[in-house]
């Protein structure tokens, strides 16, 4: 490897060569056999490596990860809970994701923003169980623009939405906060219920899930 | 009776206009939602073990990708949505490689000087039961070589961010990188 220029073949074909010497190397390449050949060489190992194949690991580390972060995947153990609901709450509550689950599903198939068949969350992984629940105050905040980012395009596209669909909306929306409030205020008097942590979670998802599926109602401009 | 608020931050996808599914999730999964936190796993794991196994090797692959989940799992609440979760999770994914790699220890010598690169990996022999294709030949590359390898022409890094990241100057990224392309060539697919 006599050849100077062989030392800045990369550097040329990185674009990081003065113009004055890059024109010197491709008089040269016009000329030098050597050259040439290794500067195809370099584009095509360039070109292979952005083509490279990614891989999934040999088995599912999903589970050592959960183990780790204090999760269980579904079919594992439930959680005992320790329930400070009343049982009126409880049926209440029990008819309210009832009548969530049933009016959302109607409204999304009759909007046409959901297949007429087959179940809703058939593709979703199943649930894990948290045992272990750190709720950030950065989360939190994030949690609040998602919804508040959300609930702007809805806002911006609530003249285009039937009023019976906002409506519907609105009021699934309503039980959801009521649902989350709910178990923020148990959770100020047993913060370290593990339970009502995965309550809130799912329910703070389920708002933004109907939230998400909303948004996709109104048409894009 | 719920009315549909006013945000003033914007977490909407840059071609759909929508807030994309990873920023979502990683919101849940920042307030405890595990569950969100698997459908970030399932999505980027790909790409993630094919970093880890093309930087260390593969005995180590399934460990440090674990590592690098529970790490993000970690470090979640730092995530802002100013950039995508799957750049997010690849820088912090590069940190725990090069951090474990040290705990790892040095098997080879990292940076090796000139042509001693090439030395290092045998050329392509003739004959289909002596070739080596040309993912072994990388994984075979002196350790410094082929980081600096993937990180710039597999994944994109810079020369300045490389040097950077492995405390090296930035014309060491660049000379070992070339040193790498030429050992390579050799094993490319004809």
């Amino acid at each position: 490897m006599s050849d100077p220029w062989m030392e800045r073949l990369s550097d040329y074909l990185e674009d990081d060569m003065p113009a004055a010497e890059r024109l010197a190397l491709e008089a040269h390449l016009e000329t030098c056999r050597d050259c040439s050949v290794v500067v195809s060489d370099l584009r095509r190992v360039m070109n292979r490596a952005r083509q490279m194949d990614e891989r999934q690991p040999h088995r599912d580390l999903w589970p050592g990860i959960a183990k780790r972060i204090g999760a269980t995947s579904a079919g594992a153990q439930p959680i005992r809970r320790r329930w400070s609901f009343s049982s009126p709450q409880l049926a209440a509550a029990a008819v309210l994701l009832m009548t969530f689950s049933g009016s959302t599903v109607w409204l999304m198939r009759s909007a046409g923003s959901l297949p007429a068949d087959g179940p809703i969350a058939a593709t979703a992984p199943p649930p894990a169980t948290v045992t272990a629940v750190n709720v950030r105050r950065n989360a939190a905040e994030n949690y609040a623009a998602a919804v508040e980012d959300l609930e702007r395009v809805l806002s911006a596209g609530r003249g285009q939405l039937d009023t019976t669909t906002v409506r519907v909306i609105e009021q699934n929306l309503a039980v959801i906060d009521q649902a989350i409030a709910q178990a923020q205020r148990a959770l100020l008097a047993d913060p370290a219920n593990l339970y009502l942590n995965t309550h809130l979670a799912e329910t703070m998802r389920r708002k933004l899930d109907l939230l998400r599926q909303a948004a996709t109602l109104v048409p894009v401009s | 009776m719920t009315q549909f608020g006013f945000g003033a931050v914007t977490l909407e996808h840059e071609n759909t206009g929508r807030p994309d599914s990873d920023t979502v999730d990683a919101t849940l999964a920042a307030s405890g939602d595990a569950s969100a936190f698997e459908r970030l796993y399932r999505h980027h794991v790909p790409r993630i073990y094919s970093l880890v196994r093309r930087m260390v090797n593969d005995d180590d692959a399934d460990e440090i990708t674990q590592d690098v989940f529970v790490r993000a799992w970690q470090k979640l609440g730092t995530f802002r949505g100013e950039a995508a979760f799957g750049t997010w999770l690849h820088r912090l994914a590069v940190n725990v490689i090069l951090a474990r790699r040290e705990t790892l220890g040095t098997r080879r010598k990292r940076f090796l000087e000139g042509d001693a690169v090439l030395e290092f990996l045998p050329a392509r022999k003739a004959g289909p039961e002596l070739a080596m294709d040309f993912e072994s030949a990388m994984e075979r590359l002196p350790d410094g070589a082929r980081e600096i390898f993937v990180l710039h022409d597999v994944e994109g890094y810079r020369h300045e961010e490389i040097a950077e990241m492995l405390g090296l100057a930035t014309g060491t990224s660049k000379s070992q990188l070339h040193r790498a392309r030429l050992a390579l060539r050799r094993h490319l697919e004809r």
